[in-house]
């Protein structure tokens, strides 16, 4: 289920086992064979990946131009930050420049769903990435915005240098927690449920009154803005700012990643989904150049044989197994549990 | 006047362009109608066409004895030839593989399909990638059909006549098969009520696998002629499902009419953007896209489809 | 005119698709209190009628007045807000949602609240018990937590209307909601909308004559595009046109 039947307290048990591993990675992180920037990196994914399963998996609206709000999120934060050295108001810049962004392209999509939808946020796509290209006096053109440096966070008492990867890591576990805890509770308020009432059925939504266009203008733009904190992230991360998250391809990370995990059917589904595509990566990139095509390969698999992903397979084996101890579990109820 | 004479080089490139598309929108159109599946991997069929030509023309294995070396030895032109005929079939059986796999998606909701032919023009990109790498290819064409020659006091490219005239001669070819062959009556068929064909007793499954496997090579010969003027990357592929998709929603779903006349149009729309600003002409078609889009979804010959959900 | 005009009226509507002209010159009323019906054989053009009314299209020329106020050319949602609600032929749901969550998010108090994002909708028994009061209403007490694809029909149905009563509205249209139904379904849908009628302006659309004229104050006959007819069901009895027709025989 993508929302707890039972109603969400504001933190649950999920949660809580996800943060006390989240908060505790560089502690365990060697160990298991994995690096601190892997970390840092898989927790930007997951920003990335929840934002626009906002706009996927609760709404049904599939953007295969997301990169868009990922790069100007990036590239708001490198040019303010060559500027203004200042971590958090160049992050908000990001969030706001990439919202902004989408705000104006929601405009023209709103009215849409299904393919048509689709087939403009791939020009939409197109055209960021194009310009991002072209325009070399702001963007750098191909060879992107460089040498950001990361900056150090000013406390009154202390200051946090965030070109250790640990500090950094720190600070966007703390705002992924924030991004969890927060879109929790928006996709169980009244606004999240309309989110999933106008993927099943918009036309009954409009007519139970629901002002269809402006949801979806706002989940388009929210979901853009979250694209661009972790754009910021991105770009503080890797010291800099590139075009390339802006094409096609790119983009089609991000939907591949969260469908993967589950993003139809779990809120957690993206989460998963991140991690598994940035291990994929690293694991499989390890001795195989061609990781990509085999992503792209279990990405068409799983469309074909289990669209649920990853949190789907394990509810029908959780299903299965409660099934055999308690009897016949009607399906329905099974597949309600919170992940 | 000396204003319309620097033009009619541009138009004739959009002509071209015009045509070819219109080709390309054809065979999108045709899998559309027949199958209600919107085929996002449509340009990476057109892609693989090209790829798959210049393989043909230079197979790259010119030590491997005497039939190697013989083949090299034939003219350009043949070699040319031969891709012609040979890469729109290799193309078709790659879409035949294609249907078969997307024919889990079919009762499902749509938006698995479309999905599904995501990751399908992202893998094909990607394969492409791998077997050619990501640097830009040259489609080698023979003498006869490039250069330039000159006319009126203007300069034109012996190529892009040559590929106007392809384009009239692959649509006039197209026209025929579904005007004046009982396949193409069956197709048309199809394309106007599925459920129809099959009650009459014919395939309905092997039917769509033939749609899709025509549709398929229209594009692939549309690769073959259009990327010598475009430039073949593994990335062209995205660059010719949206005009492909735009076409259809100006022409309207299922309208031969309307593919060749939407074709033209959205040609010449990049064509003359081309004359101004060459590197912004592909940046105009999907601007183009998002206006139609915006604010018109029935094309000029269209009627309402499943496609609006 | 002198007589107050109705609740809810449609004056010369006309409405073509193409270059067919469905709909010419339609003029009907409807009374608030009452159970209003629309009859007439299929491709007459009363569905088409009613979706004018409810704003799924636009009329091409006439009006539209709800409790005195123009409604025409607005949108669906537009319309829904002001009260009027519907049900559909097609059985039209959130398949994926429990019914209590079909109900819930139909209501106005959750509608209105997009801006509230802490409310935790399905934690707030308050809200809950809301949505459960219209369940049993319609007769679905105990269904709650059943996702409507797995309901039966007749259930489905009625969570179809319960949905449209959902959004609290002032006036109901019930489009063919006998559909698919046997007779025991239909005496309890008959028996609901007696009950309904108590609270709500009623419309219905319906082609089957007997269930309609048991329940309806008055009937407007649209035939060909036009109202041929407008009466109670004894009134109509007495027309010949409505004798003469199919539509004059009551089982």
């Amino acid at each position: 289920m993508l929302t707890s039947p039972r109603g969400a307290p504001l933190v649950n048990v999920q949660m809580l086992i996800f943060f006390a591993v989240l908060l505790s990675y560089p502690l365990w992180a060697s160990s298991a064979g994995l690096y601190q920037y892997l970390g840092v990196e898989i927790a930007i994914f997951v920003i990335y990946a929840l934002g626009f399963n906002l706009l996927l998996g609760y709404t049904g609206l599939p953007s295969f131009g997301h990169g868009a709000f990922l790069g100007v999120g990036a590239y708001a934060y490198g040019l303010w930050q060559s500027a203004f050295p200042n971590v958090f108001a160049g992050l908000l810049i990001a969030i706001v420049c990439a919202g902004l962004s989408a705000g104006i392209v929601a405009l023209f999509l709103s009215h849409r769903r299904g393919i048509y939808f689709a087939l403009m946020t791939i020009a939409f796509g197109q055209i960021f990435w194009f310009l991002s290209i072209k325009l070399r006096w702001i963007t750098g053109g191909e060879d992107g915005l460089l040498n950001i440096l990361r900056p150090e966070i000013d406390f009154r008492f202390t200051s946090i240098n965030l070109s250790s990867n640990v500090s950094l890591f720190y600070l966007v576990a703390i705002l992924l927690i924030a991004v969890i805890l927060i879109l929790w509770r928006v996709v169980h308020s009244p606004f999240g449920t309309a989110l999933q009432a106008i993927r099943m059925n918009e036309t009954r939504a409009r007519f139970a009154g629901h002002r269809v266009w402006l949801i979806k203008w706002s989940v388009f733009t929210l979901s853009g803005a979250i694209a661009g904190l972790a754009g910021g992230l991105l770009c503080i991360t890797q010291e800099s700012a590139y075009p390339d998250v802006m094409s096609l391809h790119a983009s089609g990370f991000v939907v591949m990643m969260t469908l993967i995990g589950g993003g139809f059917v779990s809120f957690w589904g993206p989460v998963v989904g991140a991690i598994v595509f940035i291990l994929a990566r690293d694991v499989i990139g390890a001795w195989t150049e061609t990781w990509l095509l085999w992503y792209g390969l279990l990405f068409m698999a799983v469309m074909i044989v289990e669209p649920e992903g990853v949190v789907g397979v394990w509810r029908r084996i959780e299903a299965r197994l409660k099934g055999k101890t308690a009897g016949v579990a009607p399906v329905s109820a099974a597949k309600r549990e919170a992940v | 006047m000396d204003f319309l004479n620097n033009l009619l080089p541009h138009l004739l490139n959009g002509l071209a362009l015009g045509l070819l598309f219109a080709l390309i929108a054809l065979g999108f159109t045709l899998i559309v109608s027949v199958m209600e599946i919107i085929n996002l991997a449509h340009g990476s069929l057109f892609a693989l066409g090209a790829y798959v030509a210049m393989v043909i023309i230079n197979p790259g294995f010119t030590d491997s004895g005497a039939l190697g070396s013989y083949y090299m030895s034939l003219p350009l032109g043949l070699r040319y030839v031969i891709a012609l005929v040979f890469a729109p079939i290799v193309i078709a059986i790659v879409g035949f593989g294609l249907e078969i796999i997307l024919r889990r998606t079919y009762g499902k909701k749509k938006e698995y399909g479309l999905l599904l032919t995501f990751g399908a023009a992202l893998v094909l990109e990607e394969i492409i990638r791998l077997i050619w790498g990501p640097a830009e290819q040259f489609l080698p064409t023979p003498d006869a059909i490039s250069g330039a020659f000159i006319a009126h006091g203007m300069i034109y490219s012996t190529y892009r006549v040559y590929a106007m005239c392809f384009g009239i001669f692959a649509i006039i070819m197209v026209w025929l098969f579904l005007e004046k062959t009982p396949y193409g009556a069956i197709i048309k068929a199809g394309a106007h009520d599925s459920e129809m064909v099959r009650a009459l007793g014919i395939n309905l499954p092997r039917l769509q696998m033939l749609v899709f496997g025509f549709g398929a090579a229209l594009a692939g010969i549309a690769g073959i002629i259009l990327t010598p003027i475009w430039g073949l990357r593994p990335h062209v592929g995205i660059d010719a499902t949206i005009p492909a998709f735009l076409i259809i929603v100006l022409g309207g779903i299922g309208s031969f009419k309307g593919a060749v006349t939407g074709g033209i149009l959205v040609g010449l729309a990049v064509g003359l953007t081309g004359a101004y600003a060459s590197d912004w002409s592909l940046l105009s078609m999907y601007l183009l896209l998002i206006a139609v889009l915006t604010f018109r979804s029935r094309g000029l010959f269209g009627k309402k489809t499943a496609l609006e959900a | 005119m002198n007589a107050p005009q109705p609740y809810f009226y449609a004056e010369n509507l006309h409405k073509r698709f193409g270059d067919q002209v469905v709909l010419e010159n339609i003029t009907l009323g409807f009374e608030q209190g009452k159970v209003n019906g629309i009859m007439g054989p299929n491709g007459a053009g009363k569905s088409t009628c009613f979706n004018l009314l409810t704003g799924m299209y636009k009329p091409d020329r006439g009006r539209i007045v709800f409790d005195g106020e123009d409604i025409t050319g607005l949108s669906p949602e537009a319309i829904a807000r002001k009260g009027v609600s519907r049900s559909f032929q097609i059985i039209n749901l959130f398949d994926e949602f429990t019914a209590l969550e079909n109900i819930m998010v139909a209501l106005p108090r959750v509608r209105t609240a997009m801006s509230r994002v802490l409310w935790d909708l399905r934690g707030d028994s308050a809200l809950m018990d809301e949505a459960r009061d219209i369940l049993v209403q319609v007769g679905l007490k105990g269904r709650e937590s059943t996702r409507a694809a797995d309901l039966p029909y007749g259930q489905r149905r009625a969570l179809e209307i319960g949905v449209a009563l959902a959004a609290r509205p002032r006036i109901v249209f019930l489009d063919e909601p006998t559909q698919g139904l046997g007779s025991d379904g239909r005496v309890n849908l008959a028996d609901l909308i007696n009950e309904l009628k108590r609270n709500y302006t009623l419309v219905i659309i319906e082609h089957d004559m007997s269930f309609l004229f048991g329940l309806a104050h008055k009937i407007s006959v649209i035939h060909w595009g036009q109202v041929i007819s407008e009466g109670t069901p004894d009134e109509l009895m007495q027309n010949e046109w409505v004798r003469a027709s199919d539509l004059g025989k009551v089982a």
